[in-house]
């Protein structure tokens, strides 16, 4: 166990170099950065002083040592915005608005996903089944900025219950419904989809079939003995959703104007903010193969086969 | 899943022979059975809109008409309305056709290819080409998609272009990972063993052997694969970082609606359904094939 962890973690290392290396490459083979970085109608004082603050006259192994040097200690290089504050610093302050966002969202989608699976699974083929089924295909299908719009015209423009935009420090809990349901939608579906077809095969299996022979009433089942393993699928799931939420947080805060990193990351780009930009998309890289980590160690913990074999 | 859940009957009685059903007819009864046909006459709509925009649309895409701004829909000469800068929301749906068709399926090619390329490559190199690959694999499983062709895509500058290699080249691990367990399946398989025993080179091997067992898989990711480019496509446009305005990119189109969405619902209404319904068609299309193309999933 201790030696599959190691290899793991190891593993796990070696990718985030590699991301550190595209991200390094990405922003300096693609073109001169220096342009990327200022507005056409910069003066020549200002790009000498952008060449001085990030050495880009080095020779290209040079800056490549000072980027790794730096992100060993922590420094990302300082923002073009933000009064020149550190990008780690400026990626920090968003950070707990899209925790919130997406900690909501997921939560959402597993309690439904997992009910409304349960369900489907219990009556298959019935009315409620082939809605749920319906919707599900629906849902995958539905761009997530769509979902956004429609849920603002109906519950802004229309019925005028709920705000469109701001954060959670503007509006409190009621700012975060849209967003969140928006967000967690995708994953409604996606979740309801795995219970569903995992809840039918242990409705199957033997030690359910013994739980019904003792006598257990059905209810007590499905809902007690069942779900438990039913639900398992979801956590597995969970590490190649999480990429999957990233994208979908980067379009969700974009349209309700939530102040988290995604939309940081949209609006650093679009004002040249590279330094912020690529921070944000090394963390967001960074927290998916961490996650994948955790979920293969508990796999591993869980099933002895994973280690033997992986 | 495409497939309608009626439980079978216990008897299949024979049907009784007539002369139309034999021959043609039947064969394209036979290959369509269980076919979602809305999905599919969809998918021909939207590649029909594509290459035909100039025939169908009735109205210039781009050129904007101050006179008739924010028309409803149903009303006048334009059938679904008009958007801000005067032009016809249905000429802009069936040219936008074109960009979300193209992206599709060009990006679903690109994707299809590289991924074809390194699970061929490292289901039958092995050794440390495998090692290196598999790790790259993981690597690009990791990135945060839509974040990394949001940065990479304003590097290289918004275009059509850009966003197919964009979109292709960050999504093909799909295709490597399970194209390789394919391979590796194969090749350790009675006939390939044989063949390499008979002295078959490995490009042999690939080409005569490999390749036409995993055309039915790749059709299959293939087609899934059109509606996730679809709907990445209309992401990038809606941030503003996919096809260049005034093309009508139907997430262009949504994106200019959000400014509009308190006075003229049909701005962001139509589009929107214009991609729900090509992600779903691409989509169940798709699970059909994956039925059909099984021999193990298939219901005779």
């Amino acid at each position: 166990m201790r030696r599959y962890i190691a290899r793991r973690v190891l593993q796990g290392i070696v990718t985030i170099w590699l991301v550190t290396l595209g991200v390094f490459s990405v922003l300096r083979l693609t073109g001169d950065p220096v342009s990327y970085m200022l507005p056409p109608d910069a003066s020549k004082e200002d790009r000498e002083r952008l060449i001085a603050l990030y050495g880009f006259n080095d020779p290209l192994w040079k800056q490549y040592v000072v980027f790794n040097n730096s992100l060993l200690h922590g420094r990302f290089g300082p923002s073009l915005r933000w009064d020149s504050r550190d990008a780690l610093e400026v990626f920090l302050s968003r950070l707990p608005a899209t925790l919130a966002l997406t900690g909501v969202a997921m939560s959402f989608s597993i309690i439904l996903g997992v009910v409304l699976g349960a369900v489907a699974a219990t009556r298959p083929d019935s009315l409620f089944d082939r809605v749920a089924k319906g919707a599900a295909i629906l849902g995958q299908s539905m761009p997530v900025f769509w979902v956004g719009i429609l849920l603002i015209l109906l519950f802004t423009v229309y019925l005028e219950w709920l705000p469109s935009a701001g954060g959670l420090d503007r509006l409190g809990l009621k700012g975060l419904i849209l967003p969140a349901f928006t967000l967690g939608w995708l994953f409604v579906a996606a979740h309801m989809r795995i219970v569903r077809s995992s809840m039918l095969d242990v409705l199957d299996s033997d030690y359910i079939k013994m739980v019904r022979a003792k006598g257990m009433p059905r209810r007590t089942v499905i809902w007690k003995h069942a779900l438990k393993n039913a639900s398992i699928p979801i956590f597995t799931l969970f590490a190649v959703n999480f990429a999957q939420l990233i994208s979908g947080a980067v379009v969700t805060e974009t349209i309700f104007a939530w102040p988290g990193v995604g939309r940081l990351l949209v609006d650093s780009i679009f004002v040249r903010d590279y330094p912020v930009a690529q921070t944000v998309v090394f963390f967001a890289a960074s927290f998916i193969i961490m996650i994948n980590i955790v979920v293969d160690i508990a796999y591993a913990w869980l099933d002895p086969r994973v280690r033997i074999a992986g | 899943m495409a497939r309608s859940a009626t439980p079978a009957p216990e008897l299949v009685l024979p049907q009784p022979v007539t002369a139309h059903s034999t021959g043609l007819v039947a064969w394209g009864r036979s290959v369509l059975r269980g076919a979602p046909v809305f999905s599919l006459c969809f998918l021909i709509l939207a590649i029909a809109c594509a290459l035909g925009a100039p025939l169908l649309a009735s109205y210039d895409p781009i050129e904007t008409n101050r006179a008739q701004t924010l028309l409803p829909p149903g009303l006048s000469a334009h059938l679904l309305g008009t958007d801000h800068l005067g032009r016809d929301i249905l000429s802009r749906l069936v040219y936008g056709a074109r960009i979300s068709v193209t992206v599709g399926f060009l990006a679903a090619f690109v994707s299809g290819t590289v991924g074809t390329l390194i699970a061929v490559v490292s289901g039958v190199m092995r050794g440390w080409a495998e090692t290196v690959l598999m790790r790259l694999t993981d690597a690009f499983l990791a990135l945060p998609f839509l974040m990394v062709a949001v940065l990479v895509v304003s590097l290289l500058g918004p275009s059509l272009v850009n966003v197919v290699l964009v979109i292709g080249l960050l999504r093909w691990m799909t295709y490597a990972r399970t194209i390789r367990s394919e391979v590796l399946r194969l090749t350790e398989m009675d006939f390939v063993r044989l063949a390499r025993a008979a002295g078959a080179r490995p490009r042999r091997i690939i080409v005569q052997h490999i390749l036409p067992n995993i055309v039915n898989t790749l059709l299959v990711l293939g087609t899934l694969e059109v509606g996730s480019a679809v709907i990445t496509e209309a992401s990038l446009s809606f941030l503003g970082l996919g096809v260049p305005r005034p093309l009508p990119s139907w997430g262009t189109m949504l994106a200019e609606s959000q400014t509009y969405v308190f006075t003229a619902w049909w701005l962001p209404v139509f589009p929107g359904i214009a991609i729900t319904l090509l992600v779903m068609a691409s989509n169940l299309t798709g699970d059909w094939l994956r039925d059909r193309l099984d021999p193990t999933r298939r219901q005779l």
